[in-house]
C-alpha cells in the first residue's frame, strides 16, 4: 500500500485562501481511504487547514507562492493506519516561537497571536508535528495516527 | 465556496446574524465585514446563530473573538447559538469553549 498509487496524493498548488478547499478535499480523500470517522476526518482537515493558513498569512504574509503538499498512508508497527501530511514552501524560514498561543491553559482574546490558535489547534489534533527550516523555505510534517486499525478502502484492486 | 451572512435587527440594540456555510480561511473575511460595522456603543447585544455551521477554522474564530473583545469593553452580550458538533469541538480544541457565551437556544 505504501508504495502505490492509493496511498499517496501529490498536489502543487498556490497559497491563494481559495486553495484551503483543495486541501480539505484531499484529506477527505485519504481519510476515507483508511476509515476515519467524520469526527476524526473533520479534525484532520482542520489541521491541515490551519498549517496552509499559517504558510499563506504569515509565511508569504497574505502574498501568493508556491506550495506542495504531499498526503501519504502508512501503516505502523502496531497496525494502526497514519496519515502523513507534508508541506513545502518557498517563503522566508519561520520562527516558530512567533506562533504560540495559550499552551495547556485556556485561551483568552488576549492570547491569540497570529498564527497561534492554529498552531495550537494543529499540535492538539495531530501526533506529530515538525518543521524544518530549509535555506529556501519550510518543510512541514504532520502525522495523524488513526485509532482504527489498518483497513484500506480499494486496497485489494491494486494490480 | 459561499458563506452567506443575514443580519436581523430586532431593535433596542439587539442584532442577530445568521451564518451559512463553512467558516475558513477565504470565507472568514465576509463574516468580519458582517460583524463589524455592529460592534458600536449602539449595540446591546450580537447573537451569532451557527446552526448552519458544519466547518469553522481559527479564522473564523480570530474574528468571533473580536465581538467578544467587544462584549468585554462595552458589558454587551455576545452569544453563540446552536453550533454543531464538529465546530463546538474546534472551539473545545483551541479551549476557548468556556471563555464564549455558547447557547443551545435559538438565536
Amino acid at each position: 500500500m505504501e508504495q502505490s498509487y492509493l496511498g499517496q496524493l501529490n498536489l502543487r498548488l498556490n497559497s491563494q485562501p481559495d486553495c484551503v478547499h483543495i486541501l480539505h478535499a484531499m484529506v477527505e480523500v485519504m481519510a476515507m481511504r483508511v476509515d476515519l470517522t467524520d469526527f476524526e476526518t473533520n479534525r484532520v482537515a482542520l489541521a491541515v487547514d490551519e498549517l496552509f493558513a499559517n504558510i499563506a498569512c504569515h509565511g508569504y504574509s497574505s502574498a501568493i507562492g508556491p506550495v506542495e503538499f504531499e498526503a501519504k498512508i502508512h501503516h505502523n508497527d502496531a497496525g494502526f493506519s497514519e496519515l502523513h501530511f507534508k508541506f513545502r514552501d518557498y517563503a522566508a524560514v519561520v520562527d516558530m516561537s512567533d506562533w504560540v498561543c495559550g499552551g495547556d491553559k485556556p485561551c483568552s482574546a488576549a492570547d491569540i497571536t497570529p498564527g497561534g490558535l492554529g498552531m495550537q489547534l494543529i499540535h492538539s489534533i495531530m501526533d506529530v508535528v515538525e518543521h524544518q527550516p530549509l535555506s529556501g523555505g519550510n518543510q512541514w510534517l504532520l502525522i495523524y495516527v488513526s485509532q482504527q486499525q489498518s483497513c484500506v478502502k480499494g486496497e485489494e484492486h491494486e494490480t | 465556496m459561499k458563506l452567506d451572512v443575514v443580519m436581523e435587527d430586532k431593535g433596542e440594540g439587539i442584532v442577530v446574524l445568521r451564518v451559512d456555510g463553512d467558516v475558513t480561511l477565504q470565507t472568514s473575511p465576509r463574516l468580519r465585514e458582517a460583524l463589524k460595522p455592529l460592534l458600536t456603543k449602539q449595540t446591546r447585544e450580537i447573537h451569532v446563530d451557527l446552526s448552519a455551521v458544519k466547518f469553522m477554522d481559527s479564522s473564523g474564530i480570530a474574528t468571533l473573538v473580536e465581538g467578544l473583545q467587544w462584549a468585554r469593553e462595552h458589558e454587551g452580550q455576545f452569544v453563540l447559538h446552536k453550533l454543531q458538533m464538529m465546530v463546538r469541538d474546534v472551539f473545545s480544541l483551541a479551549k476557548l469553549d468556556m471563555v464564549f457565551d455558547i447557547s443551545e437556544a435559538d438565536a
